[in-house]
C-alpha cells in the first residue's frame, strides 16, 4: 500500500477512535513522567475529557453517508454510530466512577495505568462496532479483552481481585479459542475474511455439506461470543469476576463490555449467517440464522432462568448484580431470537436503558461498598434515612431493572415482548419464560428495596457523595425516568438519524 | 373536561413537593396533601357534572413508536371514568384529612403523605386511561404505592413481609394481564378500548381468542382485587396504617380489578365462558371470604375478608351481565367500606389494640364513632334503606336474571354470613362489658370524625341514585349510548328483595343473640326493642340449636375453606417457591469457584448443542 492510497482514505470517519487513541498516548506518557506523589486523579479527568470529545465528534458524524475505509475493514454505518453512542456514553460514566473509586489494596499505586488501560478497552469496543472484516472484529475483541483482564486484577493486594483476573483470563482464552475455531470454518468455506465478501459467497451456497458445516461454525461462534454477553453456557465466570474486580471495572464489564458483545454478535450473525440459505421442506430457502432460532431461544431461556434463579440466593451485592446482568443478557437474546422488524430498535433501546440503569446502580453500590468495606446486602439497610438521594436513586434503578412501568426498563421489555409476539410464529413459550423469570427477579430486587426503605439503619452517619458519582447518579436517574415516560425521544432519534439501519450491509 | 388530565397531577405535585420539602414542613405536610386532593376532588366533581350533559371526551398523542406502530397516550372521560374520578378523589381527600389526626405524632409523617400522594396520582391516572397499555402502567404504579404504604411500619417484621407478599402476589396476576393485553394488541392492532371493542363486534377476533384474552386479563383482576386463589395478600396487607387500608385496600386500588373488568365489559360479554368464569370466581370468593370472616378476631382482618367477599360480589355481578349492578356496588362499597375502616381506625386509635376479644362496651365511650360504625355495618349488611341494600339487590337480581341460580343462592348465603359477621364485630366491639382494661379511651378528634361523617351520609344516601322505586338514574346514565353494556336496570322477581332483606335481618338477629347476651346491652336492647327481647327470652333453646347445627355447620365450612386456603393455596405457593429455591441452590452449588468447572460447562453446553444439531439432521 503506497502513501497515495493511504491518504485517499476518508480518515475522518475514524475521528472518535483517533481521539481515544491520542488520549491513551497522552495518558501513558504523562503517567510515566509525572512525579510519584502527584494524585493521578487528574489523569482520570483528562481521560474523561477524551471520551467526551470522542462522543462529540461521533455526534458530528451522525448523518454522514455510509463509508468504509481500508478495503472494507472499517466501516462507519448507522449501526456503528448508534451503538458507539451507547458505548461512549457508558464509558464516560464509568470513567467518572473510576475517578472517585478509592480502595486501599493496591489500586492506588497504579491508578494512572487504570485510566489508559480502560480507554484501550473502550477503543476495542469501538472497533468491534465498526469492523467490516473478521480480522478487525477479532482484533477489536482482543483489544477489549486484554486490558479487561488486567483491569479485573488491579487491586493487586486483594486475593479476590487476583482470583478474578485469573479466572477471567482463563475463560477468556477458552472463549477466544472457540470463536476463532468457528471463524476458521467460515473462512475455509468463504475463502475471504471480509464480511461483505463472505455474504456474497454464502448467498450462492448450494452444497448441503457446506451449509451443515456452517451450522457447526454458528454454534462455535455463538457460544464463544456468549462469553462477552455472560449468557449460558458461558456465564459462570461472571459472578466470580464481578465480585473480585474493582467496582468501576465491574460496572464496565456489566454494561459496556456486554453492549460490545451484543454489537459483535449482531454484526457476525446477520452479516454471515443471515445469508446462508437453508432449504426448507416446501422448497423456499430461509436464512440459517432463522433456522437456528430454536437454539438461540433455548439459550435465551436457560440464561434467563439461571440468572434470575441463582440471584435469589446471593447476599453479596456485586454477585447479585452479576446474576442480574446474566438475566438481562437473556432478555436481550429474546429480541435476537425473534428477529422481528424491530429487533434492532429493541436491542438498541434495551442496551441504552440497561447502560443507564445498571451504571446508576453501580455508582450507588460503589459508594456503599466503599463506605462499609464490605459488599453484603445488609449495608443497604436504612439507606433512606442515611441518604434519601441515594435511596431514591437506587429505587429508580431497581424499579427499572425490574421492568416497572414509568421507567426505561419497562419500555425496553415491552419492545422485546411486542417483537417476540408480533412475528409470524410468535414465541409464546419464550415470552412466558421471560415474564415468569421477571417475576422471580422481583424477589431479589425488592429484597434490596425492603432493605433500603423498610429497615432501620445500623448507623445514622450521613453519606457524602463525591462530585463525579453524583453526576453519574443524576444523569442515569434522569435518563431512566425520561426514557420511561417519553420513550419516543430516544426512538424518534433512532428513526430520524439512522434510517432503520438500512445500510447495515451496503 | 378538556383539562381533566390535570386531576391526577395535583397529587403528583404534592408527592414531589413533600419528597423535597417534607422534612422541613413536618406535620404541616398534611395541608399540602389535603389541598392537592381537594383540588382533584373539586375538579372531578366539575368533570362529572359536565359529563352528565355532554358526550365522552378523549384526547391522545403519540407516545411510543414501535416499528411502524404508534402507541398513544392520553385521557378519556366517559361515564365510568367520570364516576371513578369522583369516588377516588373523594375517598382520598377524606383519608388525607383523617390521617392528619390518625398519624399525628408519627416520626415519618411527611413521608406518609408523600406516599399517599403518589398512590392517589397513580390511581387517578389509572381511571382516566383511554387504552390498555396506559392502564397497565398506572396499574403497576398503584402496586408500587401500595407496596410502600403497606410496609410503612417497617420496624414490624410482619409489615415488611406483607408488603413484599402483596407486591409479588399481585404481580403474578399482572403476568396474565400483560400477556392478555399483548395478545389483544396482536389480534386487533391496538390497545385502545374503542378499537378493541369494534374489533370484537366485527368478529375480527376468533371466539377462542376472545375467551383466552378475557380470562388472561381477568387473572390480572383476580390478583389486584384479591379474588380466590390470589386473595391471601389482602388480609396481610392490613399491616399498613389503617387510613391506608381504607383508601387502598378497601375503596380504591382493590376495586381496580373490578374496574378493569367493567372497562373491558364488551370483551368479556362476547364470551360465555369468560363471563361464567368471572361469575363463578366472584361467587365463590364472596362466600369463601365471608365464611372466613366469621371466625376472625382482628377487627381489621374481619373487614379485610369482608372486602374480599364484597369484591367477589362485584365480580359476580359483572359475570352475570350486570354491568350497572357491579359498578353501582363498587361505588356504594367504596363509601361504606371506607367508613368502616376509618371507624375501625378510630376504635384502634382509642383502645390501642385490634383484638376484638379485648374490646367491648365502647358504645358509650365512643359516642360518635359507634353510631357511624353502626351505619356502615347496616349498609354492608344490606339492611333496607341503606345504600348496600340497593346495590346488593341489583347484584342478586342480575345473577338470577342471567340464569345463574346456583351462584344466586351462594350469594344469598354469603349475604347472610356478611350480616352475621359484621354484627358480630359490632356487638363484640361496642356492646357488652369491656373484656380487658382500657385506659384513656377517648373519642377521636374532629379531623378524624368529620370525614367519617361525610362517608356515613354517603353510605346512607348513595343508594338512592339507582333504586327500583325512584328510578335507575345511575344505571341509565352509565349505559347511555353504549348498547354493549346491557340495560340500565334489570327487572327481577320481587321476592328477591324480600329474601335479601330476610337473610340480612336473620344474620343480624343471630349475631345479636350470640354476642350480645348476658350483658348490659341486653337491657339497652330490651327496653328499646321489646319484640326482639321476647325472642331473647327463649335464647337458651335457640342458642343450643344454633350451637348444635348452624354454628357447627358454619364452623365446619369455614374450617374446610380455611383448610383449602392453608394447604392447597399456600401449599401451591410454597411448592413453587421451594422449586425455585431448590433450583437456585443447585445452581449456586455448581458455581463452586473452580475455573475448570466453568470451562467444562461451556464446553458441555457447546457439545450438547452440536449433538442435538447432528441428531436432528441439521435444523429444528
Amino acid at each position: 500500500m503506497d502513501l497515495e492510497t493511504l491518504l485517499s482514505f476518508d480518515w475522518g470517519t475514524m475521528t472518535p477512535e483517533f481521539i481515544i487513541l491520542g488520549f491513551i498516548a497522552i495518558l501513558s506518557v504523562a503517567d510515566l513522567f509525572m512525579p510519584k506523589h502527584v494524585d493521578r486523579k487528574i489523569l482520570g479527568w483528562v481521560g474523561f475529557a477524551g471520551v467526551v470529545l470522542a462522543l462529540a465528534s461521533l455526534v458530528s458524524l451522525i448523518g454522514t453517508d455510509t463509508t468504509s475505509i481500508l478495503y472494507d475493514t472499517f466501516r462507519l454505518d448507522s449501526f456503528a454510530i448508534a451503538f458507539k453512542l451507547i458505548l461512549l456514553l457508558g464509558a464516560a460514566l464509568v470513567m467518572l466512577l473510576a475517578i472517585d473509586y478509592k480502595h486501599n489494596d493496591g489500586l492506588e499505586d497504579n491508578k494512572g495505568e487504570f485510566f489508559y488501560l480502560f480507554l484501550s478497552a473502550v477503543l476495542g469496543t469501538m472497533f468491534m462496532a465498526s469492523s467490516g472484516d473478521l480480522i478487525t472484529l477479532f482484533v477489536g475483541l482482543e483489544l477489549l479483552s486484554i486490558p479487561s483482564y488486567i483491569l479485573a486484577g488491579m487491586r493487586k493486594r486483594n486475593m479476590k481481585s487476583n482470583e478474578s483476573a485469573m479466572k477471567y483470563v482463563l475463560n477468556g482464552g477458552i472463549s477466544s479459542a472457540i470463536t476463532l475455531f468457528g471463524m476458521s470454518y467460515v473462512f475455509g468455506i468463504a475463502g475471504t475474511t471480509n464480511l461483505k465478501g463472505i455474504a456474497t459467497v454464502f448467498g450462492g451456497l448450494t452444497d448441503p455439506q457446506h451449509i451443515y458445516i456452517l451450522g457447526l461454525a454458528f454454534f462455535m461462534i455463538f457460544v464463544g461470543l456468549s462469553f462477552k454477553l455472560a449468557s449460558a453456557p458461558f456465564h459462570m465466570w461472571a459472578p466470580d469476576v464481578y465480585e473480585g474486580a474493582p467496582t468501576p471495572v465491574t460496572a464496565f464489564l456489566g454494561a459496556v463490555s456486554k453492549t460490545a458483545g451484543f454489537v459483535i454478535i449482531l454484526r457476525i450473525l446477520l452479516s454471515i449467517f443471515g445469508y446462508v440459505p437453508v432449504a426448507q421442506e416446501d422448497g423456499q430457502p430461509i436464512p440459517l440464522l432463522f433456522a437456528m432460532q430454536d437454539y438461540i431461544a433455548f439459550l435465551a431461556g436457560a440464561t434467563m432462568i439461571i440468572g434470575n434463579v441463582i440471584a435469589l440466593r446471593q447476599r453479596n451485592i456485586k454477585r447479585l448484580f452479576a446474576y442480574s446482568s446474566i438475566a438481562h443478557a437473556g432478555y436481550i437474546l429474546v429480541a435476537l431470537t425473534a428477529m422481528s422488524f424491530i429487533t434492532f430498535d429493541a436491542i438498541w433501546f434495551y442496551l441504552l436503558a440497561y447502560v443507564l440503569m445498571n451504571l446508576g446502580a453501580f455508582a450507588i453500590i460503589q459508594v456503599i461498598t466503599m463506605k462499609n468495606g464490605s459488599e453484603d446486602i445488609s449495608h443497604f439497610a436504612g439507606l433512606y434515612r442515611r441518604s434519601p438521594l441515594l435511596a431514591v436513586g437506587m429505587g429508580i434503578f431497581i424499579l427499572s431493572l425490574a421492568g416497572i412501568p414509568g421507567t426505561a426498563g419497562f419500555i425496553g421489555k415491552l419492545n422485546i415482548f411486542m417483537g417476540a409476539l408480533m412475528v409470524d410464529q410468535a414465541h409464546y413459550v419464550l415470552v412466558s419464560i421471560m415474564i415468569a423469570t421477571t417475576v422471580v427477579s422481583y424477589f431479589y430486587y425488592f429484597g434490596i428495596m425492603t432493605q433500603m426503605f423498610f429497615r432501620p439503619a445500623s448507623s445514622e452517619e450521613k453519606i457524602q457523595l463525591p462530585m463525579g458519582t453524583l453526576v453519574v447518579i443524576l444523569v442515569t436517574a434522569v435518563g431512566t425516568i425520561l426514557f420511561g415516560i417519553m420513550p419516543n425521544l430516544a426512538i424518534d432519534f433512532l428513526h430520524t438519524n439512522f434510517n432503520q439501519f438500512m445500510d447495515f450491509m451496503r | 373536561m378538556e383539562n381533566a388530565w390535570l386531576i391526577p397531577l395535583f397529587p403528583l405535585v404534592s408527592f414531589l413537593f413533600l419528597l423535597l420539602f417534607g422534612k422541613r414542613l413536618k406535620e404541616a405536610s398534611a395541608f399540602v396533601g389535603i389541598l392537592a386532593t381537594l383540588a382533584s376532588l373539586v375538579y372531578s366533581i366539575l368533570v362529572l357534572l359536565e359529563r352528565l350533559e355532554s358526550p365522552t371526551h378523549k384526547a391522545e398523542a403519540v407516545w411510543l413508536t414501535i416499528g411502524n406502530l404508534e402507541l398513544t397516550a392520553g385521557f378519556e372521560v366517559n361515564q365510568l371514568n367520570a364516576l371513578m374520578l369522583v369516588i377516588v378523589s373523594l375517598v382520598s381527600f377524606l383519608v388525607h384529612t383523617y390521617s392528619k389526626g390518625y398519624m399525628h405524632g408519627d416520626e415519618r409523617f411527611p413521608v406518609f403523605y408523600a406516599y399517599l400522594g403518589l398512590f392517589t396520582f397513580a390511581m387517578l391516572g389509572l381511571v382516566i386511561s383511554p387504552n390498555l397499555l396506559q392502564t397497565y402502567i398506572f396499574w403497576e404504579l398503584v402496586g408500587v404505592g401500595s407496596f410502600l404504604l403497606i410496609g410503612f411500619y417497617f420496624y414490624k417484621e410482619s409489615a415488611k413481609a406483607a408488603a413484599k407478599k402483596a407486591f409479588i402476589m399481585t404481580r403474578i396476576g399482572d403476568v396474565g394481564l400483560l400477556i392478555g393485553m399483548i395478545l389483544l394488541f396482536w389480534q386487533t392492532g391496538s390497545f385502545e378500548y374503542d378499537e378493541i371493542f369494534a374489533a370484537v363486534e366485527e368478529g375480527a377476533i376468533s371466539g377462542t381468542m376472545i375467551t383466552l384474552t378475557a380470562i388472561l386479563i381477568f387473572i390480572g383482576a383476580v390478583g389486584k382485587s384479591g379474588q380466590f386463589p390470589l386473595h391471601t395478600w389482602l388480609p396481610d396487607a392490613m399491616e399498613g396504617p389503617t387510613p391506608v387500608s381504607a383508601l387502598i385496600h378497601a375503596a380504591t386500588m382493590v376495586a381496580a380489578g373490578v374496574y378493569l373488568v367493567a372497562s373491558l365489559f364488551p370483551l368479556f360479554n362476547a364470551s360465555e365462558t369468560a363471563m361464567l368464569t368471572v361469575a363463578i370466581i366472584g361467587a365463590f370468593t364472596a362466600i369463601f371470604a365471608a365464611s372466613i370472616g366469621l371466625v376472625q378476631n382482628d377487627i381489621k382482618r374481619v373487614l379485610a375478608y369482608s372486602t374480599v367477599s364484597q369484591l367477589g360480589y362485584m365480580m359476580l355481578a359483572l359475570g352475570s351481565a350486570g354491568y350497572v349492578a357491579g359498578v353501582f356496588h363498587l361505588m356504594t362499597h367504596a363509601f361504606f367500606k371506607a367508613l368502616l375502616f376509618l371507624a375501625a381506625g378510630s376504635v384502634i386509635h382509642a383502645v390501642h389494640t385490634q383484638d376484638i376479644e379485648k374490646m367491648g362496651g365502647l358504645w358509650k365511650k365512643l359516642t360518635f364513632t359507634g353510631p357511624l360504625f353502626l351505619i356502615g355495618t347496616l349498609a354492608i349488611s344490606g339492611v333496607p334503606l341503606f345504600s348496600g341494600f340497593f346495590s346488593k339487590d341489583e347484584i342478586l337480581i342480575a345473577a338470577w336474571a342471567h340464569g345463574n341460580y346456583g351462584l344466586f343462592w351462594l350469594a344469598v348465603i354469603a349475604a347472610f354470613f356478611t350480616a352475621f359477621y359484621m354484627f358480630r364485630l359490632f356487638f363484640m366491639v361496642f356492646t357488652g362489658e369491656a373484656r380487658s382494661e382500657m385506659k384513656n379511651v377517648h373519642e377521636s378528634p374532629s379531623v378524624m370524625t368529620l370525614p367519617m361523617l361525610v362517608l356515613a351520609v354517603l353510605a346512607v344516601v348513595a343508594g338512592y341514585v339507582n333504586t327500583p322505586w325512584f328510578g335507575a338514574f345511575l344505571g341509565d346514565w352509565l349505559v347511555e349510548g353504549n348498547e354493549a353494556l346491557g340495560h340500565g336496570h334489570i327487572a327481577g322477581p320481587g321476592w328477591i328483595m324480600i329474601v335479601a332483606t330476610a337473610v340480612s335481618l336473620l344474620g343480624i338477629l343471630l349475631a345479636w343473640m350470640m354476642y350480645s347476651k348476658n350483658s348490659i346491652s341486653r337491657d339497652w336492647l330490651s327496653s328499646r326493642a321489646p319484640i326482639a327481647y321476647g325472642v331473647v327470652k327463649n335464647k337458651y333453646y335457640i342458642d343450643e340449636i344454633y350451637n348444635q347445627s348452624v354454628v357447627f355447620a358454619t364452623k365446619a365450612i369455614s374450617l374446610f375453606l380455611r383448610f383449602i386456603e392453608l394447604f392447597v393455596v399456600e401449599g401451591l405457593v410454597k411448592l413453587t417457591t421451594a422449586t425455585v429455591q431448590a433450583l437456585g441452590k443447585t445452581g449456586a452449588k455448581i458455581q463452586n469457584g473452580q475455573v475448570q468447572t466453568y470451562g467444562t460447562i461451556a464446553f458441555v453446553g457447546l457439545a450438547v448443542l452440536m449433538v442435538i444439531y447432528a441428531l436432528t439432521g441439521g435444523y429444528l
